[in-house]
Order: structure tokens, then sequence, then C-alpha cells
């Protein structure tokens, strides 16, 4: 490095974006996970406009029907009806919406609070820093399943009372890790140089500090996004998220969960449905570290 | 370090007074009124609810009342559960024992397992081993618990017919209740059916080990390898092998002592995580644990067990992150200066 260069090689060239782009698409289980992510996230945005039936419409002259891959299945219902005569296809693909969609905008939603405490408690110091950490600590140690046990008791059960119940449960990791990254920033001699040319907290604050962290932001948010994917479903199984007939990945395990010898495929399908969701936040997540690695490496 | 306790002991009964008022307001945020809440009997005679109102402090201000709480807390009187009328604290002392066997058992197989392929992981980055070992620890991070409860059942319980579905051990074996943990109670009943009891036992708790161990074993493999790789960059590593140490004693000596430092800090953190599933895992199997009693009360609507059961895990996961934590600091000099 200590050689002079006027003109930097192709390779430094580029930015910080790109390079990363560049690592991450170098390694084939981001890309699989980036692919069926988006997929995830199309589905969740067009699922109204893309099912075949309604998926709520209960049709009493094809009740259960199996499979289409079985003998006795129709080929208009892919995977069946379930015990009311509804198309398990097209309540699959609403799923998405319900347990993909909203855990999204849970984890946007902590992501944005936990941004504005991450700050205020990375900014600020002594006592004032001291206090909220440690009121951030008690809340991450109540398990996020109590935690909405908690709140459903208060407000009563629903998918919405359930979200602030995980968001609330998301919240303490993220404010943790964003006052961490403050922290570290902060103690970099370009934020000091800053500074000693006139910049204030909010310039530091907007044009060094979040550039800087926003990709580590990102990682946090994918390992927020599959927990809280996994949360949706599991209190959606346990009847305290989303309720009855709404097509929450979760409920309709629970729902088809006596006919578990007659129709196994209601079990399988969501189950695997929600396994290859969070697989694909996972695989991004994983990607994005090791690309920002290897970035540094080199 | 007699400092660093010092604060973290102040910091300990910070929590637990934060701890204690969130308990305390729940009795007046849950729908109904604060003295069924608190005492948790649901129909009170007039002459009754006069005498237990002055008994619990009702008539004066929410300080004094609260400190009526933290009274009857540390003296026992928690209240009687809606749903069985019993004492809560006695309802607990049998349930906790079973949710805190399971999380033990899942908790040991998840070092036994997952330490070991974790390192086998790092030894190799790009290995083939390491990649089947990765690909399977990310798979077990992201499955659902309840649907993978629910294939192993459907597996070796319908299916195969091996292992039973439900229960801690079969209805033939009359076990007292002497400690809870049913494999230490099974050795001092000393019954004439011991072995036979033990076997039952053990067969029933395999599968909801098995279930609940597959999220703790995935995250040791992944923090495992990753801190050992950390490790393996480090120059003491470069020296102690420049020295002639060959690759087995460095792993020994230098590298999994470090590598393994944050991985006791990871159990704490994990630890909230854990209780969550085991509470799934307890609905699934029928574990008579309390996750499955808290999750029963919210569909009775029986108040004054979520608010003791509140107190009970909270405290639990609180005691066991601060001593992982002080574990931590007491093997790693670095963290102590801080």
């Amino acid at each position: 490095m200590a050689r002079f260069r006027l003109l930097p090689d192709e390779q430094q060239a580029r930015s910080p974006l790109l390079l990363l782009w560049r690592e991450f698409s170098r390694q084939h289980s981001a890309m699989s996970g980036l692919v069926l992510f988006i997929l995830f996230f199309l589905l969740a945005l067009l699922s109204p406009l893309l099912t075949p039936h309604d998926p709520y419409l209960q049709n009493d002259t094809l009740l259960l029907i199996a499979p289409s891959w079985s003998e006795q299945g129709l080929v208009q219902y892919p995977f069946g009806t379930d015990d009311l005569g509804r198309d398990m296809f097209s309540r699959m693909l609403m799923g998405a919406r319900y347990t993909f969609g909203i855990a999204l905008i849970t984890v946007i939603g902590a992501l944005l609070i936990g941004l504005l405490l991450g700050v205020l408690a990375g900014m600020s110091k002594g006592l004032k820093s001291s206090v909220f950490n440690h009121v951030l600590d008690l809340a991450l140690t109540i398990p996020s399943l109590l935690l909405a046990i908690i709140i459903v008791a208060i407000l009563g059960p629903g998918l919405l009372n359930t979200v602030w119940a995980i968001m609330l449960a998301l919240l303490p990791q993220f404010v943790h890790s964003i006052r961490n990254a403050i922290a570290e920033q902060l103690n970099q001699d370009y934020v000091t140089a800053y500074r000693l040319d006139g910049a204030s907290n909010w310039q530091v604050l907007t044009r060094i500090i979040l550039p800087n962290i926003w990709e580590r932001l990102t990682v946090t948010a994918t390992m927020a996004l599959s927990t809280a994917i996994l949360d949706i479903a599991a209190l959606g199984f346990l009847g305290l998220g989303a309720q009855a007939p709404t097509a929450e990945w979760g409920a309709i395990i629970a729902d088809s969960l006596d006919l578990i010898y007659v129709a196994p495929a209601g079990v399988a399908l969501p189950g695997l449905l929600i396994f290859t969701a969070v697989l694909s936040v996972n695989l991004v997540g994983d990607g994005l570290r090791n690309a920002m690695k290897k970035r540094r490496e080199n | 370090m007699i400092l660093y306790l010092l604060r973290r002991l102040f910091l300990l009964v910070f929590v637990f007074i934060a701890l204690s008022i969130l308990a305390f307001s729940l009795g007046y945020l849950f729908p109904g009124n604060a003295l069924q809440n608190f005492t948790g009997m649901t129909d009170i005679p007039a002459e009754l609810a006069t005498q237990l109102t002055a008994e619990y402090r009702l008539d004066s201000g929410y300080i004094q009342q609260y400190i009526a709480y933290l009274q009857r807390i540390f003296s026992g009187d928690w209240g009687l559960s809606f749903a069985s009328k019993q004492p809560l604290l006695q309802e607990i002392k049998i349930l906790l024992p079973a949710t805190l066997e399971l999380a033990a058992y899942a908790l040991l197989v998840s070092f036994f397992v997952g330490i070991p392929l974790g390192i086998i992981a790092a030894i190799k980055p790009d290995g083939i081993v390491s990649r089947i070992i990765s690909t399977l620890a990310i798979a077990g991070y992201s499955i659902p618990v309840f649907w993978w409860a629910l294939l192993l059942i459907m597996l070796f319980s319908l299916g195969l017919g091996w292992l039973p579905t439900a229960g801690r051990i079969g209805v033939l074996y009359e076990i007292p209740h002497i400690t809870g943990f049913m494999l230490a109670d099974i050795l001092l009943a000393n019954s004439q059916h011991q072995t036979e009891a033990l076997l039952n036992a053990l067969r029933h708790i395999l599968l909801p080990t098995i279930v609940l161990a597959t999220f703790p074993t995935t995250v040791m493999i992944r923090f495992t390898r990753d801190s050992m790789l950390d490790v393996w960059e480090q120059s003491y590593i470069k020296t102690a092998r420049a020295k002639g140490l060959n690759r087995a004693q460095v792993l020994y000596r230098h590298g999994l002592r470090n590598a393994l430092l944050p991985v006791i800090r990871q159990i704490g953190l994990q630890f909230s995580t854990l209780i969550t599933l085991a509470m799934i895992t307890e609905v699934i199997f029928s574990w008579p644990g309390i996750g499955r009693w808290l999750i029963d009360s919210i569909y009775q609507r029986n108040y004054p067990a979520i608010q003791a059961g509140l107190l009970v895990i909270s405290t639990l996961v609180i005691s066991v992150n601060m001593l992982t934590e002080i574990l931590h600091t007491l093997f790693n000099p670095l963290a102590r200066k801080r």
C-alpha cells in the first residue's frame, strides 16, 4: 500500500456497494436465497391477484380433495382442498402475505424505532445512556413468546396484537446493535476530523455514521426477519396470533392438525413454506455477512 | 473483579425491581378487577373482599400496594390459580423442574454435538465435510420448531411406532415427586421396576430433547465455527505453530480456549429463545412443564398464573444471563477492564 498510485486499479475504483454485490453474487447459496426471497416478496405483494380461487370461499361439494399429484386430485386444485372445501393453493399463496409480509412490516417497524432509540442511546453519554441500557437488558430477557402471552392477555388474541409483541421482542437487539455500531464509529479518526471541521452532531450522524452502519443493520434485520417469521407462525399455530379463518401458514397447520391422517399435505405444505421462507432469509443474511467479510479482506 | 461483581449485583437488583414493577402493574393491566387478579379468587364474598382489600392495601396508593405485593412475593403467598384454585407457588414448584430438565438436556446435547461439529467445520472451511455441516446447521436454524416436532412424531411415533408421543413417563409407573427431575426421581424411588421405568422415561424424553436441541445445536455449530475461524487467524496461533506445536496441540492449548469464550456468552444470550422454544415443544409433546401451563393459562384467561409465570421465567432467564456473563468475565481477563 506504500506505493503511490495516481489512479487506483479497476478493482478498487468500484463503489463499496458494487464490491459487496460482486462478493455476494459469487456465492451460489446466497444467490438462490435471494431469488427465493424476491419470489416470496412478490408473492406477498401480489398474492390477491395470483390466487386462482377465493381462499375463503367454502365449497361443500369439494371437501378434502387430494392434491393433484394423487389419483383422486383435480387439476384445478393443485394442493387439494381442506375440510371446508377451501382451495389450499390459494390459501398458501395468501399465507405469504400474512406470514412473510407481516413479518417484513414488523421488522421494518422495529428497525425504525430501534434506529431512533439506538441513535439516542449511542449519541448520549453518562447516566442517561446507562439507565437506558439496563432497561433494555430487562426487555432482552423476557422470552418473545412470554411477551406475546402477556400482550395477548391484555389486548386479546389477534394477528395485530402479536405483531406488537414481536416488535417489542425484536427491538432490544436492534437498539443494541445500532448503539454498538455508533459507539464504534464515534471512535474513528474521520469522525474527529469531521468534528474539527465544525460538523454538528446531526451532520456527523447523517453523513458519516448512518452510511457506515447500514450494511450491518441489514444483516441484523435479516436475522430479525427470520425470527419474526418463525414467531408469527408459532403464535398462529398456538392460536394466539392469526385467528382461524385467516390463511396464515401457522394457523393453517393448526387447522389441519386434526386431519393429519386424512390430509397430511395440509400440515406438510405450510410447514415447508415457512421453512423455505426462513431459509431464504437466512441464506441472504449469511451471504451478506460473508460478502462483507471478504470485501474487508481484499 | 470484586468491583465488577458489585456492579453486576447492583444491576441485578435494579432489573429485579423493574421486573417486579412490571409484574405488579399487570394486575391492573389485565382485564377484570385488580383484587381478583392479585388473589386469584373469582367470586369473593363482600365481607372477605373488604378484608382482603385492607390486607392487600388496595385502598391506599400504588406504592403501598406495590410494597404489599413484594412482601407477599417474598413470603410465598403468590395467590391462587383461577383454573385449579391451588396456590400458584405450589403449582410452579411441581412444573418448573420438568421444564428445567428438558432445557438442560437440550443444552447438554447442543454442547456435545454442536461444539465438536463446529470445530470440525472450522478445520477445513472449504472442505466437503464443512459444507455438509454448514448446510445442516442453516437448515436446522430455519426449521419452525412446531413443524419439526410434528414431522418427528409422524415418523417415529405414528409411522414406525418406536417412541411415545406425549408425557414424561408411561402411566403404569408411579414415581413419587422428590426433586421433580424425572430421571433423578426414578433413581431415588428405589422400586423394583427401576430399570424399566428409567428406559420408559428415556424413551419419552428422547423426541422432545431432539426437537428442542435443534436450535441451540445449530447456533453452537455456527458460533463455534465462526469463532474458531476468527481465532485461527490470530498471530498467537502462528507463533505457537512456529514454536513447533502440532495442530492438535495448538487447537487444544490456544485455539479452543480462546474460541470457546464467546460461546459461553452465547448460551446466556440464546437462553430466552430456548425458553420460547421449550414452551412450544411442551405444548406439542404434552410435557407437563411451565410453558404448557402458561399457554393453557392464556386459553383459560388465568391471569394470576400468567403474572406468576412472568416472574419465574424472567428470573430464570436473568439469572442464567448474569451467570454466563460473570463466567465469561471470570475466564476472560480482557473483558474485565471495561
